[in-house]
């Protein structure tokens, strides 16, 4: 069975008079440990679809069902709680804590979690050597550069150990070398710790390092490897 | 299950630092406030324990019918407190002697020298039966007057606006057309006797060429009620007499400075509300500026509510700082800071209510301040607080 199950999902929302409707009865299935990239122009939805799956984000209608959890009729506090345990999110900014140390970053979504000061520790180190990034623990983001700042949202994302890790552009605010770190790095989290990860991207270059490509183009839903055959249909309005 | 998991405390602590300058100085403004709010509750606060503090429900006051509650115009025979010594029954006795204190009480100008500027003194000719009356007087420093000699009450330099020098025992003080020693000092637990000027009632009297008492005062032993008193006043008419319990004369005492209470407490809620304002300029600003921020919190799993306190406890704790400045300031500087008044004098009081008050409304006004820009934050979704710029 599919890791994640999008089913049917409607995703409205007013701007002024208009309706626009980003997504529109949109069926995905993702296989647990598969690295899927999601391509298409501003606007079409990814970033929708993505924020549904991290359960940030509530469809108009349709569900969504991560490892066996019907998300959509979770409660606010009940999805938050969920989040902490299943997903792990690295954004396109960063969006790094700026009064907290990268240490302290990347502890920040195990004290969700029901684990002692020690473990949490052990975690952190674990996340930080994974990035290599043990000499700028104690660190602010200030005192980082950009894909350093990066690296400390990816072991944030990974360091709860979480079922999906959800990344928004994640080389969208980098440069060409930076960015190619990023997403090596991306990849061995995918090879090494069998993460399952859905990239939503602009760049050609970086989508094509993920098994499987999607692409949002005219409100369709492409797999990559099958030309124009629709895998789900979406819609923008 | 879902256990609720707050912030780190360091957190909120650290957001305070982000911004020094700004954090500086809404430390600055609210210790201002509730350093304001603690001057003017050690004001109604030492006021209020002045007037209340002078009253013995046991003793009562017999002065001159139709005085109303004022004891300067009463005028009394001489005899009357042998005769109501002798004639109630029930007042409290020790060793043969009645607690009976015949009393000549007047506002007069005083003045330290004879070419100082004179200023209104609270006199009272007393006998040491005063002391047994008047349990809470304790002599300080000296000895009771002898002949031209008068005893201080501890509050009577800030009365007579004189320095502590000049009010020293040995030094001298001039009313009634005499020139009197100071014999010593005396305190009364902090009420408004303290502000006065006591001497030997005979040499008033003949200071004054008066031969009549102002009141007598009458402590009554247990079992003894104040309607005794008071049928006594009522059945000899001919002494035109009347009674008061010294609790309730002071209370009527009050009564007549409830304006001034009222006006404190508008003071009060002025200055608290200029503090609310405060703090939402800043808490509001502070928070603002984070949406995205905390927005990501959400993103990784705390709950909007965790988001909310944390923004709360920030406010809280900007809001405690600064009262716990303003009690330190306020303790070392205002507390026990003398005040006049028309009925003497009486000490500011930084004391625990006050303390308990300035705190509460610290609290009030960090909790009040966060609150606009937590609802903010709760009306907004977590997606549209990750856009927010």
């Amino acid at each position: 069975m599919a890791l994640i199950h999008v089913n049917q999902v409607t995703k409205q929302f007013r701007k002024g008079a208009e309706t626009i409707t980003p997504l529109k009865e949109a069926e995905l299935q993702i296989e647990r440990g598969q690295f899927v990239s999601l391509m298409g122009a501003s606007g079409t939805g990814k970033s929708t679809l993505l924020n549904l799956i991290a359960g940030i984000d509530k469809p108009t209608s349709g569900r969504i069902i991560v490892d066996g959890t019907d998300i959509t009729r979770l409660s606010r506090t009940k999805l938050a709680a969920w989040r902490a345990r299943n997903i792990g999110y690295i954004f396109q900014t960063h969006n790094l804590i700026p009064v907290l140390t990268a240490y302290e970053n990347i502890e920040l979504p195990l004290m969700l979690l029901p684990m002692n000061r020690s473990e949490r520790r052990r975690r952190v180190e674990v996340a930080l050597t994974a990035v290599d990034l043990v000499d700028r623990a104690n660190h602010y983001p200030r005192q980082l550069s950009g894909g350093q700042e990066q690296r400390v949202g990816i072991a944030r994302a990974i360091v709860t150990d979480p079922t999906v890790v959800v990344a928004d552009e994640p080389t969208g605010d980098l440069d060409t070398e930076t960015s190619a770190q990023i997403l090596e790095l991306l990849e061995r989290l995918n090879d090494e710790l069998d993460t399952t990860l859905l990239m939503v991207t602009h760049d050609p270059d970086a989508a094509a390092i993920a098994e499987r490509r999607l692409k949002l183009d005219h409100g369709r839903l492409i797999e990559h490897a099958q030309a124009a055959a629709p895998a789900v249909h979406a819609g923008a309005s | 299950m879902f256990t609720f998991r707050p912030l780190p405390w360091e957190y909120g602590i650290r957001n305070l630092l982000r911004r020094p300058l700004r954090t500086g100085l809404t430390l600055l403004a609210l210790t201002t406030v509730t350093l304001l709010v603690m001057v003017v509750m050690g004001f109604v606060r030492g006021l209020d324990r002045s007037l209340a503090v002078s009253g013995d429900p046991q003793t009562a006051i017999v002065f001159s019918l139709g005085m109303g509650e004022n004891l300067e115009y009463s005028s009394v025979p001489m005899r009357t407190a042998d005769l109501l010594a002798s004639s109630i029954t029930g007042v409290r006795e020790r060793y043969g002697q009645k607690y009976a204190s015949p009393e000549l009480y007047l506002g007069t100008l005083v003045r330290a020298t004879e070419d100082a500027p004179e200023e209104m003194g609270l006199v009272r000719g007393l006998t040491p039966s005063a002391l047994l009356v008047h349990g809470d007087v304790e002599i300080t420093r000296g000895d009771w007057p002898r002949v031209n000699e008068v005893l201080i009450g501890r509050m009577a330099a800030t009365k007579l606006g004189l320095s502590d020098d000049q009010v020293r025992p040995g030094r001298q003080l001039l009313f009634e057309g005499r020139t009197w020693t100071i014999s010593g000092t005396f305190a009364a637990a902090g009420s408004t006797y303290e502000s006065e000027i006591w001497c030997r009632l005979d040499d008033l009297q003949q200071a004054m060429k008066r031969q009549d008492l102002s009141l007598v005062a009458l402590t009554l032993g247990p079992g003894a009620e104040f309607q005794d008193v008071d049928l006594f006043c009522k059945e000899r008419l001919d002494l035109e007499l009347q009674a008061i319990r010294q609790t309730d004369y002071f209370a009527t005492l009050q009564k007549d400075y409830a304006p001034i209470r009222w006006l404190s407490w508008l003071v009060v809620a002025l200055v608290s509300g200029a503090g609310v304002f405060i703090g939402l300029n800043t808490m509001y600003g502070a928070v603002v500026g984070r949406i995205p921020e905390l927005a990501t919190l959400q993103t990784i799993g705390f709950s909007r509510r965790a988001a909310i306190l944390s923004v709360m406890q920030e406010g809280t704790v900007l809001a405690m700082t600064s009262a716990l400045l303003a009690s330190i300031i306020g303790y070392g500087l205002i507390h026990r800071a003398a005040v006049r008044f028309t009925m003497g004098a009486f000490e500011l009081q930084i004391d625990s209510g006050t303390l308990l008050i300035a705190y509460g409304i610290a609290l009030f006004l960090g909790i009040v301040g966060s609150l606009p820009p937590s609802v903010r934050m709760f009306r907004l979704s977590v997606v549209d607080g990750l856009k927010a710029v």
